[in-house]
């Protein structure tokens, strides 16, 4: 009762963020006690290990020292079939999965199936400055940073790179094997290009409905998109058909100089350039008519995981000012998911004509998966 | 080699004293069966039920999450999963490379290997030994990093690609093709051949090849005649552990290989993971399962084979 009446006075004064995080912490009973370990689960690239391990840890260990955070690391996604199974077996039967926090692509998943803990919006103040579409599109994932799919160029060769899609096959045909894009199963980077040609090729509406269900018959309207990428095979990198596996191949590639056009993801391309392992000459820019995909990552908490109380915790503290300026000025380059405005002023300002509501979204998972093994049957080697 | 000593042993010791059941025996054999059966066994069972469309159980959230299963529609299951990895346009392909970078990189890999292990019987000396030490060296070398080097020194700014444009040759670009697969595969595979095949060629006696130099036979006669029947199951052996490891291989093809066609390995992956097929990926691993016991098969006849000339069976 007492605990109720404090909570709903400190959720009165919710307005400033870092009061908001306090009372959290407060009406946690757990964490009052000596540290509490939450258990995160990351499921991608090794850029986002190091965004997690080397700064928003450490930071959110400074300000709070009695929380502890133990990040599991699963390269790429490539045991996520394990984890999801793992997961909805434990809720199923609602024990511990052993996974308080989950940071990847298979949120959405867990959300869409009821297996994430619901977003009380009281307890997850902060939440109140994401914009609420990218909310409603997390299915009950939080959305914390997003990333975007640009066109990378090496400007010592190029000096006019093409601005839309149609430009960019043109610039293909016309420079031949000076693009790449790697295939759709190693990397988003990839999968981005592939699906934004195939999209060129569909209506608003039938693009809209494979972003939101799984559905077989708009898939077979691809057919015109394979045919244009079939008909690049000639002109990429690679000989007879051949693509790079994976992000990495294809950020090597443009690194050592074999290609001078490739899309690649915006958070690795400016950390790359920014670490020197990509030459200065490398620029990289946003296409239109389709745009390339990106999107927000959401993070995810099991509903029956043992320290949720905790997770929200600091999923409400990555929400925050502070942490978010981490992801944006850090290493790793991110887009924020609060406004620019309540950035610190310098920081904000190299984000601040990025719309993130108007992103284009990848297609719903089940129709991702469907796009990657069509593009192996139909494009490479043909 | 050392696993044809113990047999031996043995097997004297067996014709001094009638075999007989002792529990002993039988209970310091039972943990590495045990172990085999709960943790090999059981999920083999589980996946091939699963193969066949057996949908609940301990499949049941992998078939709530899969794409594209088909559940059973027998009593027995289906072979519907069977039927559309079979008729999937990538398959032949796969199975083609697949076989193919087998084939060839096997006979490679026991032709070097027996050419090394010769030099090292018959000439032997520092030489031998520096280059036996140095053809051991891949053994220490992990696959992946293996990989990434062999990538590096073949692709488009390479070491052949460099040093011929100086030449003005257009040396081509090897990686992302199955012939820099088979060139990993035989680069991983050797030092193990060679280590079979020379240890087999060690146990052949002096006094067998003296005694035919002073018949007068010639050194290729020598190695035809003596040295591979005698080191025959020693080879077998080494052909039939680099065939299957290169049958199964992963790394090597994911980084160095073509997307499509791939060898199965790595298809199993993609089907596993990106494509989000499960039930395709387990059938295409019983397939390899099926392709594997057929090499295993010459393991086990020359194994039989040894042991009926050495009048144990």
């Amino acid at each position: 009762m007492f605990k109720n009446l404090l909570k709903k006075k400190l959720v009165s004064a919710i307005t400033f963020s870092t009061v908001a995080a306090l009372s959290l912490g407060i009406s946690a009973p757990s964490s009052q006690a000596a540290t509490t370990t939450i258990r995160l689960y990351v499921s991608a690239d090794t850029n986002i290990l190091d965004l997690w391990e080397k700064t928003l840890v450490p930071a959110f260990k400074k300000e709070y020292p009695n929380y502890d955070v133990k990040v599991t690391f699963d390269r790429n996604g490539a045991n996520d079939a394990q984890t999801l199974a793992k997961i909805t077996a434990a809720v199923a039967t609602k024990r511990d999965p052993g996974i308080d926090l989950i940071d990847g692509g298979m949120t959405t998943t867990l959300g869409t199936s009821g297996l994430l803990f619901p977003l009380a919006g009281n307890l997850l103040p902060n939440l109140r400055m994401v914009p609420k579409v990218l909310v409603t599109n997390g299915k009950g994932g939080i959305p914390y940073r997003a990333s975007t799919v640009l066109m990378a160029y090496n400007s010592k060769n190029v000096k006019t790179p093409p601005k839309s899609l149609a430009e960019v096959l043109t610039w293909i045909k016309a420079n031949p094997g000076k693009f790449t894009y790697n295939a759709p199963s190693g990397g988003g980077s990839g999968y981005s290009f592939v699906q934004t040609v195939l999209d060129s090729q569909l209506s608003a509406s039938e693009v809209q409905k494979l972003q939101t269900a799984a559905d077989k018959e708009t898939q077979a309207k691809w057919n015109k998109g394979w045919d244009i990428l079939r008909g690049l095979n000639k002109f990429t990198y690679g000989q007879n058909g051949t693509y790079p596996t994976n992000n990495a191949g294809t950020l090597d590639l443009l690194a050592k100089g074999l290609v001078d056009l490739a899309p690649v993801w915006s958070d690795q391309i400016a950390s790359a350039i920014k670490a020197g392992t990509m030459p200065k000459d490398i620029k990289y820019y946003g296409i239109s008519g389709p745009s390339l995909t990106g999107g927000p990552a959401f993070l995810g908490i099991p509903a029956t995981g043992k320290n949720r109380s905790a997770a929200r915790f600091l999923v409400n503290w990555v929400l925050s000012p502070t942490a978010q300026n981490l992801i944006v000025a850090g290493n790793m380059n991110g887009i924020p998911v609060i406004p620019a405005s309540k950035l610190d002023p310098v920081i904000g300002a190299t984000v601040s004509d990025i719309n993130i509501a108007a992103i284009r979204s990848p297609y719903l998972s089940p129709n991702a998966a469907d796009l990657r093994t069509a593009w192996a049957a139909e494009v490479p080697g043909k | 080699m050392t696993q044809i000593k113990e047999v031996t042993v043995g097997d004297s010791l067996a014709v001094k004293k009638p075999a007989r059941l002792s529990p002993l025996g039988f209970f310091m054999a039972l943990p590495p069966v045990l172990v085999i059966l709960v943790f090999i066994g059981g999920p083999i069972l589980i996946a091939f039920a699963f193969s066949l469309g057996f949908t609940t159980g301990p499949n049941r959230i992998v078939s709530l999450i899969g794409q594209e299963i088909y559940p059973k529609t027998n009593w027995w299951g289906t072979f519907d999963a069977y039927k559309s990895v079979f008729t999937d346009s990538r398959f032949a392909g796969n199975i083609k490379a697949t076989l193919e970078i087998t084939f060839v990189a096997t006979t490679l890999v026991i032709i070097l290997a027996l050419g090394m292990a010769i030099y090292q019987r018959i000439i032997g000396g520092r030489l031998a030994a520096i280059l036996m030490a140095l053809s051991l060296v891949p053994l220490f070398v992990p696959v992946v990093i293996a990989a990434f080097a062999i990538r590096t020194f073949y692709d488009g700014t390479g070491f052949f690609k460099t040093i011929f444009y100086h030449f003005g040759i257009n040396f081509p670009t090897l990686t992302m093709t199955n012939n820099a697969v088979t060139i990993g595969v035989i680069w991983t595979s050797l030092p193990f051949a060679i280590l079979m095949i020379s240890s087999g060629l060690q146990s052949v006696p002096n006094a067998l090849i003296e005694s035919a130099q002073d018949a007068g036979a010639g050194i290729m006669r020598i190695i035809a005649t003596i040295m591979i029947p005698l080191a025959f199951v020693p080879i077998i052996i080494a052909t039939t552990f680099t065939a299957i490891g290169i049958m199964g291989s992963f790394t090597i093809p994911y980084f160095l290989g073509a997307n499509q066609p791939t060898m199965l390995g790595v298809e199993i992956s993609n089907f596993f993971g990106p494509y989000n097929r499960p039930q395709h990926s387990i059938v295409m691993a019983f397939i390899i399962f099926a392709a594997a016991s057929g090499i295993a098969f010459f393991y086990i006849w020359a194994n039989i084979r040894s042991a009926k000339q050495s009048g144990r069976i």
